[in-house]
This record gives structure tokens, sequence and C-alpha cells, in this order.
């Protein structure tokens, strides 16, 4: 009887295994229908190009259009595999790395089958195309529903773009000691990419910034008598123990039939130098008048780059900011900064985007310093809210003092970068300058999920999704990707640790 | 005497359900409409993998059935006497019987709280379970190990769980000495001598033994009955038939006992507008100004949700959208609400948003009893002439306000007039003008208002 059973047991093994592998790697369809046209795969990934160290692409066919999906890829070297499993098509890491290592600055064929109402199609095969610069490691964001005021559960998380390890940095239960109150966090930043000399915010309940210095943790109050508020948008000097803050009195408004829904807009703010090392704040510059945010320093930390509100019509000054507020617009500005005396040169212009009727908001110059990517609404200085914003990357070789404009600045072709009519905000380089990172409410119009593109010589590909393990996963989730930093290494302070400096 | 037994735990289900089911159902609707239990192995594991996961995802399972009221009175019934039951096994209790009744009793009274999770009885269950199956382990070192990993088990499927209250870092008193006692009470009865519950005479032990039950059963009874919220029962009603639209069953409601909450005048006053009868029976019934009109959004989950009810009938849809969201961010112990998915997937679908709307239908597809509503509302997304032809989609469409302004912190008049004239068959808007104008005493607000109608017409 024994017998019987071990023989039983090892049958079903074996019948497991082999269903296993024939899940993993289907056949290709014997026959089948040509449907002419590219598959309407989730993500789109036709045609991208792609880091030579990127997560599987994972993707699936619409499941209430299709039975099945199957997918042979095809390497350089002619070698080829097929996955397929319902609707989707989910890459072994193992054999997607070793396809990526065998198509480095080549492309790898993708074909797919679908199935609909029991026939099979084949649409016309697509290219992922393999860059042989990689992107950074890691990628770190906030996780929170698209809320209005109240928010429950938020957690900022580091993911390894080379896998799909998603650990968590930070949450808001952990040290929230009055749920009534709640607890935001928010702002994570960090200093050339590393994760040594990092911050992030910790707002309302159990308030403070959690600073980073050299692995150090400690919390700070950055709030003084003669700031309008604590440090709020951070950057941090690329060398210094120095971080530039604006500082902001920011309040909310609900549109009732706009389908921007939520205006975030800055009663005053300003901007400060934050000495890590000594805890003291200095004011960069404070025009009660004026609005100055999102500060960002070059490369090589000579200057800082900060957008700055055109003052209003006269005749519309004294008026409430929720009336005035389309009006208000931001043209980016930088001064020079000598890091022995800690001081700053006069203001210049860099880019004018008022005299075109837009505002300019989120700076960021490539690590080589030749391009400026910033993200450009109508108004307004919260562009993930707005329908219209795109992001815009100038040479910064057409800068020569003279503030650019819509007239005289040649922006890089950023159309494959760009969605239409759906917010894109929030842009990064990678640490090597190739990839463009973007936050994009394209897919759903509320949900922010993370794009990367390829950038090469001021030339830009396709952008496409970020890849999850399970594709549909960009679907199903109900959270935002706020704020996606690029970081070389991952934070190696564990959640439980950087909780400990709210004891104190 | 066992069949005695089996009727007094009869008679205590009963009365457990009796209770639920007739003089506190809407506590068990209100617990059904702060989560969202979904057939999904990804949200199965991220509770079952956490210490206590086990009872917590039971505890949930079975709250979803609190949509009933009576199925919902019938599990906690059927939950609480097997821990009654569970307790008597574990020891021989001979006179002192009644105290098996204690550990149920104690849970009764820890579920009046509306924020008690029942998450909470199955960790106790589940408990008792473990201590049963461990005493019936034949003595040797093979039931040393298996008590052993029992604990080391039941750490993780109960001890170890903290999600039996919905406030996070509370310590519900009730809910521990409940779940004391079903572990003290038969080992005090178990290590006492035998001789202590024996009484020789039959009758006399019969008598004894009556005479406990019945005074555990009229002590913690009345203890039951006076901790009970009925208040807040009432305030759970109101906003039930809200939820439900039962405009006729709220008039019904307050003709017999006039509410004297705002909940309950909000919810009043939106069943008299949707009849037409706001505007010339608004004094007819109790009043609360403006407050028990449209009641400014209070950070919480639960006081928003009738006023959203009334901004969503009203055709505010972005509004509506904007509260619901917020009440659902506000449950303190970070769930969703199955009721707020459905309300945020028809605002999302009302305002053309249908990306985000499939979202919140496609996890209501995952569910028990909402399931029908997705499959039945997913078709809709992106037909515009089915949506028009909606009964209430294309009558709200309709009732959109017609330009966009920064909606206030206060419901103005000015937002209700912008409403109206937008779509003046929206009869609602008017209703709701009109009482606005007669709760503020300002007369001249509506003086002009009908001067503009009188133009209008």
């Amino acid at each position: 009887m024994k017998k019987y059973i071990y023989s039983y047991f090892l049958l079903l093994a074996v019948a497991m295994l082999l269903l296993t592998s024939c899940a993993g790697h289907p056949d290709v369809p014997a026959s089948s229908k040509e449907a002419k046209s590219m598959p309407a795969i989730f993500p789109d990934y036709c045609n991208v190009t792609v880091p030579c160290n990127i997560a599987p692409l994972n993707f699936m066919l619409p499941a209430d259009e299709y039975e099945a999906c199957v997918a042979r890829l095809t390497t350089p070297d002619g070698k080829q595999q097929t996955y397929g499993n319902g609707v989707k098509v989910q890459i072994p890491e193992e054999e997607w790395h070793a396809m990526l290592d065998a198509s480095k600055e080549k492309s790898i064929k993708v074909e797919v089958w679908g199935q609909k109402a029991g026939e099979w199609l084949s649409f016309s095969p697509f290219e992922i195309h393999v860059a042989k610069e990689p992107i950074d490691e890691y990628l770190s964001y906030r996780l929170i529903e698209p809320s209005y005021v109240a928010w429950t559960y938020m957690e900022i998380a580091q993911r390894n773009l080379t896998s799909f390890e998603e650990t968590q940095i930070f949450n808001n239960e952990i040290t929230m000691n009055d749920k009534k109150i709640g607890q935001c966090i928010n702002c994570h930043s960090y200093q050339n990419y590393k994760t040594d000399n990092m911050l992030f915010h910790v707002r309302l309940s159990n308030a403070g910034t959690v600073i980073v210095n050299d692995g150090k943790v400690s919390r700070v109050n950055m709030k003084r008598d003669y700031t309008i508020s604590g440090g709020v948008y951070p950057s941090w000097h690329p060398t210094a123990k120095l971080v530039a803050f604006s500082t902001n009195k920011t309040r909310q408004a609900f549109h009732t039939a706009n389908p921007n829904k939520i205006e975030v807009y800055d009663l005053a703010s300003d901007m400060i130098l934050y000495d890590v090392e000594t805890d003291s704040v200095s004011i960069v510059s404070a025009d009660s008048t004026l609005l100055e945010v999102y500060p960002t320093w070059s490369p090589d930390g000579k200057y800082l780059y900060y957008c700055k509100s055109v003052p209003l019509p006269e005749e519309m000054r004294d008026k409430d900011i929720r009336t005035t507020y389309p009006k208000i617009q931001y043209n980016l500005y930088r001064r020079s900064f000598d890091l022995a005396t800690h001081g700053f040169g006069d203001e210049e212009l860099v880019y004018d985007a008022a005299s075109a009727d837009k505002s300019v908001t989120l700076p960021r110059i490539s690590p080589d310093g030749r391009y400026l990517l910033f993200a450009l609404g109508q108004y307004g200085c919260f562009h993930s809210r707005h329908h219209d914003a795109d992001i815009v990357c100038i040479p910064m070789g057409q800068y020569t003092g003279t503030g650019l404009n819509a007239e005289t600045a040649s922006p890089v072709d950023l159309t494959p970068l760009n969605s239409k009519d759906f917010s894109d905000s929030y842009p990064s380089w990678s640490s090597n300058g190739h990839w463009i990172m973007i936050a994009s409410r394209r897919d759903d119009d509320n949900y922010s999920r993370v794009y990367f593109a390829y950038f090469n010589n001021g030339k830009v590909e396709k952008a496409f999704l970020l890849p999850q393990e399970d594709p549909e996963m960009h679907v199903s989730l109900l959270k935002s990707y706020n704020r996606p930093e690029f970081m070389v290494e991952p934070v190696k302070i564990s959640v439980e640790e950087f909780s400990k400096v709210f004891d104190k | 005497m066992k069949i005695l037994q089996g009727i007094y735990t009869l008679l205590f289900g009963v009365a457990v359900l009796l209770f639920f089911g007739l003089a506190y159902p809407h506590h068990l609707h209100y617990q059904e409409q702060y989560q969202l239990f979904l057939f999904d192995w990804n949200y199965v594991w991220e509770i079952v993998r956490l210490p206590g996961g086990v009872a917590d995802l039971l505890g949930r399972f079975c709250t979803q059935f609190f949509l009933f009221a009576w199925v919902g009175a019938l599990i906690i019934a059927l939950l609480l006497s097997l821990v009654q039951l569970l307790t008597f096994r574990l020891a021989n209790y001979g006179w002192l019987y009644g105290l098996s009744f204690v550990p149920s009793f104690l849970l009764w009274l820890f579920l009046l709280d509306e924020n008690a999770l029942l998450g909470g009885i199955w960790a106790v269950l589940l408990t008792q379970f473990s201590f049963y199956g461990l005493l019936r382990l034949p003595d040797g070192w093979v039931r040393h190990i298996l008590i052993f990993v029992a604990f080391l088990i039941l750490y993780w499927i109960a001890f170890g769980g903290s999600h039996y209250y919905r406030i996070p870092h509370t310590f519900p008193t009730l809910f521990y000495a409940a779940w004391f006692s079903a572990i003290v009470i038969p080992l005090v009865i178990y290590v006492i001598p035998k001789s202590w519950g024996q009484v020789h005479k039959p009758r006399q032990q019969h008598i004894l033994h009556s005479s406990l039950f019945m005074l555990t059963f009229i002590v913690f009874g009345t203890l039951v009955w006076k901790n009970a919220n009925f208040k807040a029962e009432k305030v759970m009603q109101y906003d039930f038939m809200a939820c439900h639209q039962q405009w006729n069953r709220i008039l019904a409601t307050v003709n017999a006992e006039k509410p004297n909450n705002q909940i309950g005048v909000t919810v009043q006053n939106l069943a008299l507008a949707m009849h037409g009868m706001l505007a010339e029976h608004l004094f007819d019934y109790n009043q609360n100004g403006i407050a028990g009109l449209l009641p400014d959004v209070q950070s919480d989950a639960t006081s928003p949700i009738p006023t959203a009810e009334a901004f969503y009938q009203l055709g505010m849809i972005y509004v509506a959208q904007r509260t619901v969201f917020e009440a659902q961010e506000a449950i303190l112990d970070f769930q969703k609400s199955a009721r707020c998915y459905k309300r945020l997937a028809q605002t999302n679908l009302i305002i053309g948003s249908y990306e985000v709307a499939r979202k919140y239908l496609m996890a209501l597809q995952k569910t028990l009893f909402y399931r029908d509503f997705a499959n039945e509302t997913l078709p809709l997304l992106g037909n515009e002439e089915a949506i028009a032809k909606h009964p209430e989609y294309g009558r709200l469409r309709q009732c959109a306000y017609g330009e966009d302004f920064y909606f206030s912190d206060h419901t103005t008049p000015e937002m209700l007039e912008s409403l109206f004239f937008s779509n003046t068959d929206n009869c609602l808007a008017l209703e709701y003008l009109k009482a606005y104008y007669m709760l503020t005493g300002d007369r001249e607000g509506y003086t002009q208002l009908l001067q503009k109608l009188s133009v209008k017409n």
C-alpha cells in the first residue's frame, strides 16, 4: 500500500512540475489569424528603449477582451523563449536578465498572440531596445491615496529597479501618537543619489524633519522666529552638508466642476539654507510680495535654481488668492553660490514662462549640467494636479545670461515622454543622465505612476511604465507614486531605527 | 442536567440573536460598512501574515455578512454560544455552571461598542479550541512538544494580534478581561478541589445550578442592556436608511419620533427634500439650523457620510466625492469601506473618470455582496448613452454645476443657487435653497430668489 502511496505522490509531483513548466513556457498557437496591428498590451512596452539592468517588463492583454496571451521573445543571438499565463506575460527575473545581457545595444523581438472568443490572433511584432546605460538601481517614492485633506496610511518605500523588491523606508503608523491629528510623511530627499545623507519630513503628530547625517539619524525642527514655516521642499547641496529649502504656507481649494479637482497653492513662500552640521537656518530669499519655491542645486553646487512668482496685476493684488490664483505664474531663476562664505549672488532670470502665459515648476539640471528639465503648466506651482502640465527640457547651452522664453528657447522634443491632456510632473535625472523619470497621471487621470524615458544627446525615446511583477498591479493599486527619486543605493536604516528618534 | 444545560446555552444564544437582530441591527450595518472584505489572495495574505491575522481575517470574513443584520446577529449568537460551550467543556463546573457564561457575556458587553471588532471573538475562540484540543492529548513528551508548538501557532493566529479594536494604540480592557476569563475561569474550576463543586443532594445541586445561571444571566443581562448605546443605534439607523435611500421609511421614523441628533436631522431633511416637502414642511420637524441641512464636513468617518449623500443627491458630485473620500480616509483602523468604494465608483462614473471608477469596481468585483453592483456598472463605463438614460446617473449628470468655482468650507446659498440655475429641473437644489434661507431667517435672500424664479418663469 505504502508503495502505491509513494508512487502516487511522485506522479503528482511530476504532473505538477510539467504543468508548471507548461504554464511558464507555453507553445506558440499552431494556427492564428493575423491582426495586422500592434498588441494592446498594458503597460505599453512596444518599441521602448530600456536600461540594460531593468526588471522584467511583464505585461498583459486586457482581461475583458482576451482569454489568453502568449509572447515569444527572441534575442539577437537567435535564442527564443515563450511566456504566458492567462492574459499575463510574466518573465522570470533570471531569464530576463540573461536576455538583456544578450541584447545590450540591440533589441529583443517580441511576438504576441492573443486568444479572443476561442480564436488566436497574431499581432505585429515589436521590439524592446536595450540601451547600454544602466538605470540607478533604486527608486524611492511615497505611496499615498491621491487624497484631498484627510489620509490614513502612507509610506515612503524604496524599490530595486533591477528586480521587484520593494521595502519600506518609513510609514506614518509607527510613530503616530495622535490618530485624530494624523501624521503626514513627505519630501524624502538624498544628497547626490546616495543615502548616507538624506532627509524626510514628518508633520502634525510627532512632527519634525528626520535627517540622516553620515548615517546618523536625528530629528530637527527647522522653524525659526524669522521663517514662515519649517523647511518644506528640499534640495541637498551636492558636496556640502547644506540643504536649501522653500518655506511655505500651503493651502488647498476644491473645485466644484473642474476635473483638476484640487488646487494647491501657497499664501506665502520663501527660501532658506539649512546647515546640517550646525543646525542653523539662514534666509536665502524672503520677498513678502512674491512666492519662491522648489530650490534645486546645479550638479557642481555653484548655482541654486528656483521658481518665483511674477507680480500680479495691480488690480488683483488685494483680492482673495482663491480668485486670483489662476493668474499666479512662476518663472525660473538662479543665484550663484559661494561655498566658502555661504553667500548668494544676484538673481538671474533663466526661463520666463509667464511671458507665454505659463508657469514653470520643479526644475532639475542634468548631472552633466547640459540640460534643464522642468514641469510647465498654465498657472500655479502644483502641476501634478494640472491636466495641461508637461515636462520641458532645455539645453543649458542656450542660456547665455539672458532669460530664455518660449520664443528664444529651442526645447528638446519630449513628445515621446509627455502624455496628452494628463498631468506629467516631477521630472528627475538618473545619476548618469541617461534616464528621465517623471510622475504621470496618464493611465487613469488620478493615480500617479512612474514613467522612465531614455535620453541621449538631446534625444528622448518613448516613455515606459515602472515594471511590476504582476502587470495588473498598476490597475488595481489605489495609491499614487509620489515624488519619485532615484538612488544609487538603498536606504540602509530600518523603519524601527528611524522611529527611535521620535522616542527622544 | 445535560438537556437543561443545552437549553440554557440555547436560551443565551436566542437572547444574543434577538438583541442584535431587534435592538442593535444598525450597529452591525455600521460594522459592515467600515470594511472591504476581498476574495483576493493578496488581501488575505496581507492580513494573515501579521500576528493575530487569522483571527482578524475570520472576523472580517464574518463581518461582511453584517450587511444583513439578522445574519450578523445569528453569527454573533453562534460565536458567543460556542465560547460558552468551550468554556464549559474545559472544566467540570458542577453547581458553578453559571460561571461558564461569564466570558460570553463579557464579549457581548465588548461588542456593544461600535469600535469592537469581531476578530476579537475569533481570537478567544481559537484560544479555547487550542486548549480544548491540548487537554485531550495523551500525557507524555509528545504532548509537551505539541503544547509548545501550539503556543507558537496560537501566538501567530490570535495572541499577537492587535486588530481587535478599531482605534489603534487603544487597550480594550473589556475584551482582554473576556479573553482572560475564558482561560482563567476553566483553569480555576479545574484546579479547585472537586468537593467545592459537588453537592450531594440532586435537588440542591439542581437549585444551586439554576440559581447561579439565573444570577449570571440577570446581572450580565442588565449590564448589557444598561451599557447598550441605543442613542448611537438610532443615529446609525438614520445613516443606514439614507444609505439605502429609504426615503419613505425615514419619514415614517421621524413622524414616529423626531430626531434629536445632527445626522438624524440631516437625513430627515434629505428625505423631505426627496419628497419635495422640505421647504413647505421644514418647521413641522426638528431643525438644527444650517448644521441640520448641509453640515460642515468633519474629519471623522461617520458624520460626513449622510452629508455626502445629500451632496450626491443634489448633484454636487465633486463635493460628494471629496466628502466620501475624506470619510473613508478617516476610518480609524486604516480599512477601506465597501460603501465608500461604491459611492466613489458612482461619482467617478458620473463625472466621466471612467478609469478611476473601473479601479473601484474591479475591487468590488472581489466582494461577495457588491459584486453584482460592480458587474452591472462596469458596462456603463464610457457608454455615454447608457449613462444618460440611467435613472440615477443620468439625472445627476444633468444636475451638475454649469460653471466651476472653489467649494467653500461651508455650504453657502450662492453654491445652491448656482446649482439650481445650472439646471432649473433640479428641484432638490431649490428645496435646499429655500430651506437655507428659511433656516437662516434671510428674508431678503428668499424674496430675491422668488423674484429670480418669477423672472425665469
